[in-house]
Order: C-alpha cells, then structure tokens, then sequence
C-alpha cells in the first residue's frame, strides 16, 4: 500500500494541475491511418460490378452507377456525350420531367445523371422509391423533342458566349494542342459540331454508353452487403445492353519542341497563358502521388507555390498564377498559368518555363515539400466527409487496380514521399522544351511570342481550337463593300430611287423579344429610330423598365436600374456620326473612320471585316462573301482599363417596305448570351422619346 | 378514406423502421467550469474543436451594442503566445479550416483539423480563452473590418434592415430589441477598458463549452484538456492571471495586495508562498456573474402598422407574430408549419403568391427561435404594379386556411420526410455533430437532446399544427412593416 501511495507521488509532479508552459506549440502527433471500411464487391449476370462500402453513420445511401465504356468520339457531333448526359433525366415512358422532379422531391432525395453515370442519394428508407426513378430513367430514358430543343438552345447560347471568354478559348485551344483529333480530349464542341447533333444520335449514344456490361454501380452508405443484394437484383439484374467499349486511347501528343498556339480576342489588355504537356501516367501508376505532390510545389500548392511566388509575390506579373495535373485513365496532362497584363506575356511565359524547368533541374527544398504534404494530407482528410468522395475512392481502388488498402495508407505514403523522389519524377513526366504555350490575347503581343516557338511559325487557333488561316486580304476597297451592303438590302434600287425613298421615311419602331438562359422570363427590348438621328432604347421585363436611353440629335443619356447617366460630349460627338435609317450609306460624309481589314470566316462564313470607329468604340463589322448581308459585328467598349467585347450576329433577313431588315438576333456580352426574335417592326408610325428618357 | 387511412398507416411503419444512428458522447466539467462535451467517431481522420460561449447581442449594455460580434473579430488577433495574424495561418498551413459566427444568443469558434493536429486545436481555443489580445490595436483594426461587414452585408443590401426594424418594435425592454451587428456610434464610442471589461465578463470557463467531435481518443483527449484548459484559473482567478501577466508590479500588489513575484506564469494554480495561495484562492472562490435578461412575455399591443423607405425598386411587405422561444413544445408544431407554408418550392406561399396569382416576386415565412422569445416572419416582395394590399390578403388567407383546415396527409407526409432529411443531414458531419451538441447543451437542457429531438418533430401531428397555428397567428397582434422605395418620399402607399 505504501510502495502504491509512493509511486503516485512520482508521478505526481508531472501531472500537476496548471502546470503548463504555454509557450511551447503542441506538435502535431503521428499522421493517422484512415478507417475506411474494406469495400465488399460481387458482380451481377449481366456484367455490373457492384461495390458496397458500408457507413452507418447517418441513415442514408447512394448508389453511384458509372459506365465501363472509354470516352467516346463524338467526331462531326463534338459534344454529343455532354448534350446526352444533361438530357438523361428529361423523361421516360412512365414519367415525365415534372414527375421525376416532384417525386424525387417527395422523398427528399437527389437524383442527377452527366454523360456516363447517374446519381441517387437519399435516406435508406426511402431507397425502394428512389430507385424505383433510378432504374426507370437507367432503363426508359425517352428525351422529348421538346426537351432536346431545350438543352440544344441553351448550348447554342453558352457556345456564344465562349467567343468573349478567354478562359473558355484557351481551354479549347488547350485541349486541340495537347491531344490529337482523334482523341476524344481533344474534341471541342462547337456551333457547327452542336448543330448536327439531334435527337437521333443522343438516342444511339445513350444506347451505347450506358449498358450493363462492365459498368460499376458504387452503393455507399447505411446498406448492409444482404440487402444490397436484394436491392440490385431487383433494380438492376433485368438491365440488359451490349458489350462496353474499352479503347486504349493513347496519351496526349508530345512535341518535338516548343510550339506556341495564339488565339486572337481583338482588344485584349490581359493575355490568357497556358503552358501545357501530356503526360504518360494513369492513376494506378506509383507515380501517382508523387507527380500529384512535384504539381503542388510548382503551383497546385496556393500561395507557397513556386509558380506564385514568382510571378504573384516577386514579379507582380498577375493575381494569381497556378499548375493544375489532370490524370486519368484515358490522357493525363499538365498546365500551367494564368492572365497577364499584355506587356508581360513574353515575361510571365519565360518565367513559367524557368519554374517548370528549375522543377526539373533541381531538389525542391526539405520545407517546401513538408508545408506541401500537411497541407495536402489537411484537404484529404477533410474531404474523405463527404461520401461522394468515399465512393470515389472505392471506384478509383477497381478501376485502377489499386491496392486495397490504398486509401489508409495515403497519408503515410504522402509522409514518406522524399525531395530524391520529386526530383525523380519531375524529370520523367515534365518537360520545359516540349511545351504548348497557348496564348490569347490581343494581336499586340503576337510578335514577341515568336522566341518561344522550335520552328518559328506560330499556329493560330479560333475559340473553338479549329486550326485558322491569317486573315486573308480583301480584293474589295472598304467603300466598295459598303455599296455593295446598301445594294443587297435595298434589293439593287438605284441611288436615286433609295434616297427618295429614305427621305420619306421619318421613322422606325422595332421590338424583339430577348430570351436568355439565366432568366426565367422573355425580356423585350423597343428601339426607335427618328430622322435623322434620333434613337431610344429600352428593355423590359415582368412589367420592370431594366434600363433606357436616348439621343435627340443634340444630347442624350441612359438610365439602368436607377441609376441614370448623361452622355458625354465624348459620347455625343460618336452618336452624331451614325445618322439615318442605313448609317453605313453616311459613313463617308459622317466622320465615321472605316476600313477594310480582309476577309476572315464567321459563324463559319467567310465575310469582309470592316473595322468602324466612332472615336468612342471600335467595332468590327463581318458582311458575307457570297451576298454582301451584315451577319455580325463585335464591339470593343473601352473603360479605363477595362474592355468589354460585345458581339452580335444577324440572321433571316425579311423585307420591310422594301428593305431587308434581320429578324433574328443573338447578343453576347461577357456571360451573358441573349436570343432576340423579331416581334414587329413598324415605319413612319407615331413614335416619340418619352418613355426612353 | 381508406386510402388515406393505409398511406397513413404505411407512413408510420416507414418512420418507425428509420433507425436514427445514436450519437455517443461523454460530457463533464472541469473544475473551472468548462462543460466538456466529447464524440469519438473514426470514420474520418479528423476533429472538430469548437467553444461555445453563452454570450450573444442580448448580453449586451443597450449602449454598448455590437459587442458580442465584435468578439468574434477581435479574437482572431493572437495572444500572448500568438503573434498577430497568426491563428488563422497556423490552423491553415497545418492542413485545417476554422471560422466563427455570434447570434443573439451565443458566440461560436471552431476548428476543422486532421486528428493528429487536435492538441494544436485546443491550445489555439485555450489560448483565445484565456488571454487574447484585448487591445488598441486590434481593435482598431476590427473596427474597420466590421464596419465593411455592416456596409456589405446590411446597409447595401436591399431590405436586409428588416430583422432590425421587427425586432425593435416586438421586443420594447427586452435586449433582443437589437440585432448583432449593433451600433456602429457604440464600437466606435467604446474604449479599450469597455472592450477589456467584456472579455473579463463573458470570456471566462463557466461561459464555456467545449464541443469536440472525430478521430479522438478520449483518454487522451481528456489529458491535453486538462493541461490547456484545466489549467485555466477558475471563478475571478482568471481576471487575476490576466492581471498578472497585463498589470504592472505596484499596480497588481495595490489590487491584490501581493507581490506578483510570488506566482509563475507556467504554474500560476500552484504558488509556494502561502499568502500567495489564499489570495489566489479567495479569488477562485468568487464566481463571475454572467447578466442574462429573463425570458420575456412581451408581445405587439395590437396590430404595430409602419413604412420604412429604403433603397428599393420593389415595396416589400414583413409581417411578425409573436412565437414562443425556442425549446417551448410548441416549437415543433411551429416549425413544421412553416414548412408547410413555405418548405421549397412546392409550398403554399410560393405555389399561390409566386406562381399561382404571380403578385409577389419572391415570398417566403420563417419561425425564428431565440432563447428568449421566437418570432414567426412572412416576407413578400411585390411583383410590379401589385399593391401590398393584395400581398397582405394573400397572406392573410394563407393563414385563414392553415388555421381553419387540416392539412391534407400527402402534405404532412412531404413535410415530414423533408424536415426528417434535412434534420439527420445536419448530423453528417462531425463539424455538425459537435456544434449540435454544445447547442443541445447550452439551450435545450442537455447533449442527449440531439438524439431525441427528431422524435419530439415526428410526434406533431396534423392536428398540433392547427393548434399552434390558431394560437400564435394571431391577426389582432402583429407587426406588419412596408418597405417603399426612398423616391417615393411621402407618396400613399
């Protein structure tokens, strides 16, 4: 008893209570295996591996089913897959798109579908009914018309807007200059691709793509292995389909040198960099994690980044400069970059490849690779929460025959992870010499990225990654182009005749209906048009005036949502320069400054580009080879600093008292795409400004 | 009938087969105060540390409003042993998140960290607790900081004054009479001794929950709280420490009447000198007071009627009926009520006033419980050319049929999976589970609650949801605010 009393008082002092030097930071204990339970895994008759990870933490289950077949090639229909697998969940025999919403909603669940898997999650009780929807959008998707029409629409309108994304152009130029045509990465959907993509061939491509045969159906959650059973034997043993399709598509194409891709955005003050190289790794490889960390250090990393404190903190170059690797199965590759203000393009490019190849020639330090594998081991611990991401894992650990137990062990691999690796696989997988460096930007900068170029001719791309040939040269003078643009609307009436017949009309109202994707209702939008140059404008919607302007010949000004602005005499001084009811018949007596710049392909025409300029904007006006019709304009609005690009295109002329006016209209700005529609158009009636003022 | 009889038979063999997953925890209390609460869950490897304390905007002198937000700022500016600016960059670059919010009733901090990074957490959390930087210069720094937040948040933000201008005119003596974010006139009219004075009020362990929830081991976890925050002095002794490590020499032995020599700051519990230990003592044993105002009965003297012109292009109508707080019985029935009138896009108020008549923009209701006092809020914005008037008759008949007829068993049974989803939801994560816990504790009269509380909502029945909506919609005792664009100026409504 004695010896007990004894040891405790040992003991005693280092527990003490209160005793503690608050100074000392805790260090952090050893890095933790993860819990994750051994996914059980069977197959069904008609070839589904179905993998079960139990977790029974809260009553909820989900059943990921994801297609065994490789991307597929969409070739003339680039974006086929994305087109079917938004439109999945549009309708089956049984129910229609309504129905599927408003049950699913009953029970509380989620149900979402993409180009090659479908989604449900919901409470485990709930499960015979939500699979009941799952398996009869699996088996009886149908896609109405009218929901194909749908989606087909609002692709139309995000496809438009691309062309004043710079992001958006250089990830198509990305991916055509990284992987071959025949590859399906290196397939951009585009206005041509998408309009022959039709109910038909979303039909073939769901019947192709989505089949029993070596899919894998993922079911996580509060489901035990017996009940799983029972459950997809009822729901998805009868589900029959071809064999998948496995391609071995091949990895990206790897250059002989570097090849420099611009992508032209007229009027650019910030070029859009992105320096890329495929890769030849898959997921299951060693290698993985490694490469994974080597991205972190270069600029995958945040603020530590090399990438980042280079051309962020040091140089000043950008916001923000990042590495991002994607490795998949079917192509993995690496890009790096960011927007550079146009001065520094050739700078910000030299300094990514003197990153990239420092990476390269050189141990990273010992502290940059242990901030990297903290905060890297910190995000995958948190994100193994989220049951999607447990799914993820389990499918990863099938698919890329991975070991087991890969996953538990990912942190201590992480830890174990040495500068000698990094630089290992930094000299096998990443390249300086054989990049793609894609540019777009403003034609300025074009020159001085010639350096950077192995053989010293510079590709040139369109938003869409198409290969494009320089602009052509015009065989027509500017004035020419004009005329023969009055001559094809007026229906060939002579000089004489035309301009008796403007002079009696005084007026012109004309209103569209505007429809745009992230707005549930139509907008309508008057424009009005006195002799000689008065005009108001205004656009409304459920019964709101968004916003108004006008001129009257002498001053004018705009109200948008309140706030009301005066023209200026900058602005006034440009009005005064577009006069009558066909300003192009004025230009040469107006001030307006115009000249040809040749001729280059538009909406997939090729079209005589005149180039307009009012002292306050620049616009750049496409007139059609074959008919001499005006079927675009892209308007440069400068700001200050900013410049904002506005394009239009025109489309199904009609004749109005003998003048071929559009009828159909599209209108981009930034992100914001709008579809007009010609409601009435109306000469010499009784217009007047008030209501625009 | 008999079909609704079956489907209502089916319904409940359905819920009585939904086996709620029980949430194991252990709770004590340290000697100091603190309430400890602990989950131990290792499906992933990571732990969620947070500190609830029991002190929100009603604590608040009502000429010191802001207070208790301005908390939640400052106390990411270091301590004695955290550099400023530091805190938020050591939960990051060792792999966490954290972040914080204060209500009317509470102020809660927590941490997000990989398991093997829990006795950082709970160093960084006892350090916040027991001696942050109080200080001019932090607290000129936050003061701008909040003042962004009040502009961004509140004051450029149309109709978001609405809470503020309900709760002045239902809450006349109650503090709920102001809403967190407070008087920017009374953050900038404060010294640093009103700033400091807080912190030695409400900053204190018996104003404490400790919430953790993961991959801990108890054993251990309960250790490394013991050396951060058992450490911590108890009653007035805390004040004490802080004194000792602020204060100058002469100015410590003038209040305490001891040489501050006589203690050390790395074991301040266990001074040698007797005198020392009395003093330090006596102040252990003399137990903050905590001012909390009482629940209160008070309700609008009849129909409150008021314009409020705003930054607007839309008139807005806010009604307000008196609800009671939060833990009432009737609470449930309440909340549940208000799913059935405006849970998602197929409820009542946006089937009939959004879609159906088109006369408002938006509508939608919610219950608001507080500690104290609830409060239930139907919110419209008009659709152009619709008067509030019609908006208010729509409204109003809304409330006639939930009164005066039953709600149909298809509704009531959309309305039960859909709040029984959304309740086992906010259980999914351990971040959720461990801010459940410290909430069931400081308000609902203890941590089991979190396993209780789906019953106590699955036991409403349609019948209870009249009831309630009976008693506390009451037409002849409400607020109804209009908001009218400021142009109008004095134009009829």
């Amino acid at each position: 008893m004695r010896k007990y009393i004894l040891t405790i008082g040992l003991l005693l002092p280092t527990l003490l209570f209160g005793q503690i030097d608050r100074s000392i930071r805790p260090a952090a204990a050893p890095a933790p295996t993860i819990n994750i339970e051994d996914s059980k895994v069977f197959t069904l008759d008609n070839g589904i591996t179905v993998i079960l990870s139990e977790n029974h933490k809260i009553p909820r289950v989900s059943f990921n089913l994801v297609m065994g077949s490789s991307p597929m090639l969409g070739r003339e229909r680039a974006g086929l897959d994305v087109i079917a697998g938004s439109l999945i969940m549009s309708g089956t025999d049984e129910r229609s798109k309504d129905d599927i919403d408003s049950e699913i909603d009953y029970i509380g669940a989620s149900l979402s579908a993409d180009e090659n898997s479908i989604y449900l999650s919901c409470l485990t009780k709930h499960m015979e009914k939500g699979l009941t929807i799952m398996s009869d959008v699996m088996n009886n998707a149908n896609f109405p018309l009218d929901e194909v029409d749908r989606i087909l629409r609002q692709n139309e309108s995000s496809l438009l807007s691309t062309k004043s994304d710079p992001s958006a152009m250089a990830a198509n130029a990305e991916a055509a200059a990284t992987f071959p045509k025949g590859h399906p990465y290196g397939e951009v959907m585009t206005p041509e691709s998408l309009k022959k993509i039709d109910r038909e061939s979303i039909v073939e491509y769901y019947n192709k793509m989505f089949t029993a045969q070596g899919s894998y159906l993922v079911v996580v959650g509060d489901i035990n292995l017996e009940d799983t059973k029972a459950a997809v034997e009822k729901y998805f043993a009868s589900w029959a389909g071809g064999e998948a399709e496995k391609v071995e598509w091949g990895t990206g194409k790897m250059n002989q040198g570097n090849r420099v891709v611009f992508v032209k955005k007229v009027g650019a003050v910030q070029s859009v960099i992105n320096v890329s190289f495929a890769m030849n790794l898959k997921p299951g490889h060693k290698d993985y994690l490694k490469v994974n960390v080597l991205n972190s250090i270069l600029g995958a990393g945040g603020f530590a980044s090399r990438l980042m404190q280079n051309l962020r903190e040091d140089k000043a170059y950008t916001y923000g400069c990042y590495s991002r690797a994607r490795i998949t199965n079917d192509g993995s590759w690496l890009s790096a970059g960011g927007n550079f203000r146009n001065e520094v393009t050739d700078s910000a490019i030299t300094q990514i490849l003197y990153e990239i190849d420092g990476i390269i020639e050189d141990y990273v330090t010992a502290e940059e690779l242990s901030l990297m594998k903290a905060s890297m081991s910190g995000s995958f611990a948190r994100s193994l929460e989220r049951p999607t991401t447990v799914a993820r894992f389990a499918l990863n650990i099938i698919k890329n025959d991975l070991p087991k137990d890969y996953y538990q062990k990912y942190l201590k691999e992480l830890d174990a992870i040495t500068v000698e690796d990094i630089l290992e696989v930094a000299q096998k997988y990443f390249t300086a010499k054989k990049c793609n460096i894609i540019v777009v930007g403003n034609e300025i900068v074009l020159e001085s990225l010639l350096k950077f170029d192995a053989d010293g001719e510079i590709e040139l791309m369109d938003a869409y990654g198409n290969q494009v040939k320089e602009t052509i040269l015009s065989d027509l003078s500017a004035d020419e182009i004009l005329t023969n643009y009055v001559a094809a609307i007026t229906n060939n009436l002579s000089a004489k005749k035309l301009r008796k017949k403007l002079k009696k009309i005084k007026s012109m109202k004309e209103v569209q209906e505007l429809t745009m994707s992230q707005i549930p209702f139509p907008l309508k939008a008057t424009r009005i048009w006195m002799a000689p140059n008065m005009q108001g404008e205004k656009t409304e919607g459920q019964g709101m005036v968004f916003n108004k302007s006008y001129f009257d010949g002498k001053t004018g000004g705009s109200e948008s949502q309140g706030n009301k602005e005066v023209l200026t005499d900058e602005e006034i001084s440009a009005k005064l320069k577009t006069t009558g009811l066909i300003p192009e018949m004025n230009y040469s007596t107006s001030g307006m400054k115009y000249e040809v710049k040749g001729i280059e392909r538009f909406d997939g025409k090729d079209c005589y580009v005149l180039k307009i300029d009012d002292g306050k904007s620049i616009s750049f006006d496409y007139f059609e080879k074959e008919t001499f019709m005006k079927i675009g304009s892209i308007a440069i609005e400068t700001n200050g600093e900013e410049t904002q690009e506005i394009n239009q295109s025109f489309s199904d002329f009609e004749t109005t008292e003998g003048i071929l006016f559009p009828t159909t209209f599209t209108l981009s700005v930034g992100e914001m795409v709008f579809n007009g529609k010609l409601l009435s158009r109306e000469l010499n009636g009784d217009v007047s400004l008030d209501g625009y003022k | 009938m008999k079909k609704i009889l079956v489907s209502g038979i089916l319904a409940s063999i359905a819920f009585s087969g939904s086996a709620q997953r029980e949430i194991e925890y252990v709770e004590y209390d340290l000697d100091n105060g603190i309430h400890v609460i602990l989950h131990e869950e290792h499906a992933t490897p990571i732990v969620a540390v947070s500190v609830m304390y029991h002190v929100g905007s009603k604590n608040e002198n009502p000429n010191k409003t802001g207070f208790a937000h301005f908390f939640e700022h400052l106390l990411f500016e270091g301590s004695a042993n955290i550099e400023r600016g530091e805190y938020s960059e050591l939960v990051e670059k060792n792999g966490g998140a954290l972040n914080a919010n204060t209500s009317q009733d509470r102020t809660y901090y927590y941490e997000i960290l990989p398991s093997n990074q829990l006795e950082l957490g709970l160093w960084l959390e006892s350090e916040r607790l027991l001696h942050a930087n109080v200080d001019n210069i932090g607290i000129e720094t936050q003061r701008k900081v909040v003042k962004e937040e009040k502009r961004q948040r509140v004051d450029n933000q149309p109709y978001a004054s609405f809470i503020s201008e309900m709760f002045k005119r239902m809450f006349k003596e109650h503090p709920y009479n102001w809403v967190p974010i407070g008087s920017m006139e009374h953050l900038d009219a404060a010294v640093e001794s009103d700033y400091v004075s807080f912190y030695r009020t409400f900053y204190v362990p018996s104003n404490a929950t400790l919430s953790i929830a993961g991959d801990i081991n108890i054993a251990q976890t309960k250790a490394w709280i013991d050396k951060y925050f058992g450490s911590i002095p108890k009653g007035q002794a805390i004040n004490m420490f802080r004194d000792f490590e602020n204060m100058a020499a002469t100015e410590f032995v003038s209040k305490y009447d001891v040489d501050p020599s006589m203690y050390d700051a790395k074991d301040f519990l266990n001074p040698k000198d007797k005198k020392a230990k009395s003093v330090l003592k006596k102040h252990m044993n003399s137990e903050i007071i905590i001012p909390r105002p009482e629940k209160t009965k008070e309700r609008p003297n009849g129909v409150v009627t008021d314009i409020i012109y705003d930054n607007i292009q839309l008139p807005g109508l806010f009604m307000a009926y008196r609800f009671p707080h939060e833990t009432h019985k009737d609470m449930y029935a309440l909340e549940m009520m208000n799913d059935v009138l405006s849970g998602g896009a197929s409820s009542r108020i946006n089937k009939s006033l959004v879609e159906k008549q088109q006369i408002a923009q938006f509508a939608f209701s919610f219950a608001y419980g507080l500690e104290d006092a609830g409060v239930g809020i139907f919110a419209a914005i008009a659709a152009q050319d619709n008067s509030l008037d019609v908006i208010q008759e729509a409204f109003d008949a809304q409330i006639d049929e939930i009164k005066y007829e039953l709600i149909s068993q298809e509704e009531f049974e959309k309305i039960q999976n859909q709040y029984e989803n959304s309740f086992i939801s906010t259980n999914s994560t351990i971040a959720g589970i461990a801010e459940s816990l410290a909430n069931n504790h400081v308000y609902n009269g203890g941590a089991s609650k979190i396993n209780t509380e789906l019953a106590n909502y699955m036991s409403v029945t349609r019948e209870d949801i009249q009831r309630v909506a009976k008693k506390y919609l009451t037409q002849d005792s409400r607020i109804i605010l209009h908001y009218l664009p400021k142009e109008e100026g004095n134009s009829e409504e």
